[in-house]
């Protein structure tokens, strides 16, 4: 579904992607680990294409929907138009249909009363939702998601893990980068941990009862 | 001009109050040119400096906008005016008028000063704005006329309140080329009387009350609801 092959990305001499190779196949939920600055972002990046590799391929047949660490939400429009104002711009959609459709998933994701509110008054756990939501309003196949539990409590952790999980059975491919392992080690089917910029190790945390403690010992 | 005529014999009445009320009547007057050239302005400002502004941040003709508003703000407004009313006219052969000339002259000089105005405010903007916008497949005109630019005026408005209260005060100097705007007509009362004080205070008391009249519309644009509710970031 998605084939990365030898990407190589550098900021200012600094190798942050140094041959990194990847296949992701469907329905999966991946995990990039990895201390900060080991090139977790970049190559979600990458994948999105806001960089461009230096070298290197990433192929994809799929639809990519792009979870930001700070949400990004539009500050100036409602939760609803947060949703509504991309999808409504492509020729042909019925504006009515992508107003259901939006107030169907912020039901779905426990926030269908926040629909009319702006941004600022939501909470981190709620703010996620809608980023979230918005994401899942073009149907992607694949959702990339960058530190999607930074700066959240445990409980808003829990329940972020458990919707990309349901998000998941619905069979959207879904790649989280975090540095939180215990939040991996629950929701991934596999770990890929990256140090400066290299493949380290790749795990499946079902397969090891210590998973969070195996991937410690390769950090660099 | 028959109408001026009308003023200044009005001036000429003897008693000291209606003196005064002959002079502001005579300087006011003078606020409709100075409306023309600040709206004019602030019109040119708005669309040319917004463009700059834009065109800048795409990268499109970047070295030669940059030099455009290095010489206009590197140079005095006064100049710039003399410029376009005496200068302009040798090469091109054709003399525009006094409004025309300042509607342009302040225009593109405010053009400069709004187009550094909306570079902070979309460079003050978070990265992922844009970013966000791309990986949604919002086209570039949308993302600007609904994403960027609502923020980036929201963001911006306070200053660009205060680059209008600059502008208003420097229209003044279209008196320099013979435009008969308050300034002018304060000038022309004094010089005709010998005396500064009254005429220059009339002056005064106009621009200070239409500054006063600019912020008040200023501060009630930031208190509506709609902008209140937008300015902070989430």
């Amino acid at each position: 579904m998605l084939k990365i092959c030898n990407v190589r990305k550098s900021f200012n001499g600094v190798n942050v992607l140094d041959s990194v190779s990847l296949d992701i196949g469907s329905s999966s939920i991946v995990g990039l680990a990895g201390a900060s600055g080991g090139g977790k972002s970049t190559l979600l990046r990458c994948i999105q294409g806001l960089e461009v590799p230096d070298s290197g391929t990433i192929d994809y047949d799929c639809r990519i929907g792009f979870v930001f660490q700070d949400f990004q939400l539009f500050p100036h429009m409602t939760v609803l138009q947060n949703l509504v104002y991309a999808p409504a711009l492509k020729a042909g959609i019925d504006k009515k249909q992508c107003i259901a459709k939006a107030q169907a998933i912020l039901e779905d994701l426990g926030i269908g009363e926040k629909a009319a509110e702006y941004p600022r008054i939501l909470s981190g756990g709620q703010k996620q939702r809608v980023a979230l939501a918005r994401s899942l309003m073009i149907d992607p196949d694949v959702l990339l998601c960058d530190e999607p539990t930074s700066g959240l409590d445990v409980a808003t952790t829990e329940d972020v893990a458990a919707l990309l999980e349901r998000v998941n059975r619905l069979g959207v491919t879904i790649v989280i980068a975090s540095h939180d392992l215990d939040f991996l080690a629950q929701i991934s089917d596999r770990i890929v941990l990256l140090n400066r910029g290299k493949i380290v190790i790749e795990i499946n945390p079902k397969d090891h009862s210590d998973a969070v403690e195996h991937l410690k010992s390769h950090y660099g | 001009m028959r109408a001026e005529s009308c003023l200044l014999s009005k001036r000429s009445g003897t008693s000291f109050v209606s003196k005064i009320v002959a002079d502001f009547l005579f300087i006011g007057s003078g606020i409709v040119l100075t409306l023309e050239l600040l709206v004019g302005s602030i019109f040119i400002g708005l669309v040319v400096g917004g463009l700059f502004a834009v065109a800048r941040a795409c990268c499109i003709c970047k070295t030669a906008i940059n030099c455009i508003v290095s010489v206009v703000r590197g140079t005095p407004v006064i100049l710039q005016l003399s410029f376009f009313y005496f200068a302009v006219p040798q090469i091109f052969g054709c003399k525009l008028g006094i409004v025309l000339t300042g509607i342009i002259a302040f225009g593109i000089n405010s053009s400069a000063y709004v187009s550094e105005i909306l570079r902070a405010g979309i460079e003050s903007l978070p990265k992922g704005q844009f970013e966000v916008s791309r990986s949604l497949g919002i086209p570039a005109f949308h993302m600007w006329k609904d994403i960027i630019l609502p923020q980036v005026v929201m963001n911006i408005f306070p200053t660009f309140i205060n680059e209008t209260v600059t502008l208003l005060k420097e229209t003044a100097l279209v008196a320099t080329i013979g435009g008969m705007d308050v300034m002018r007509r304060s000038q022309v009362i004094a010089a005709e009387q010998y005396e500064y004080f009254i005429p220059l205070s009339i002056a005064a008391f106009i621009y200070y009350l239409f500054v006063l009249l600019i912020e008040f519309i200023g501060r009630k644009v930031e208190g509506l609801k709609l902008y209140a509710e937008n300015l902070q970031r989430p």
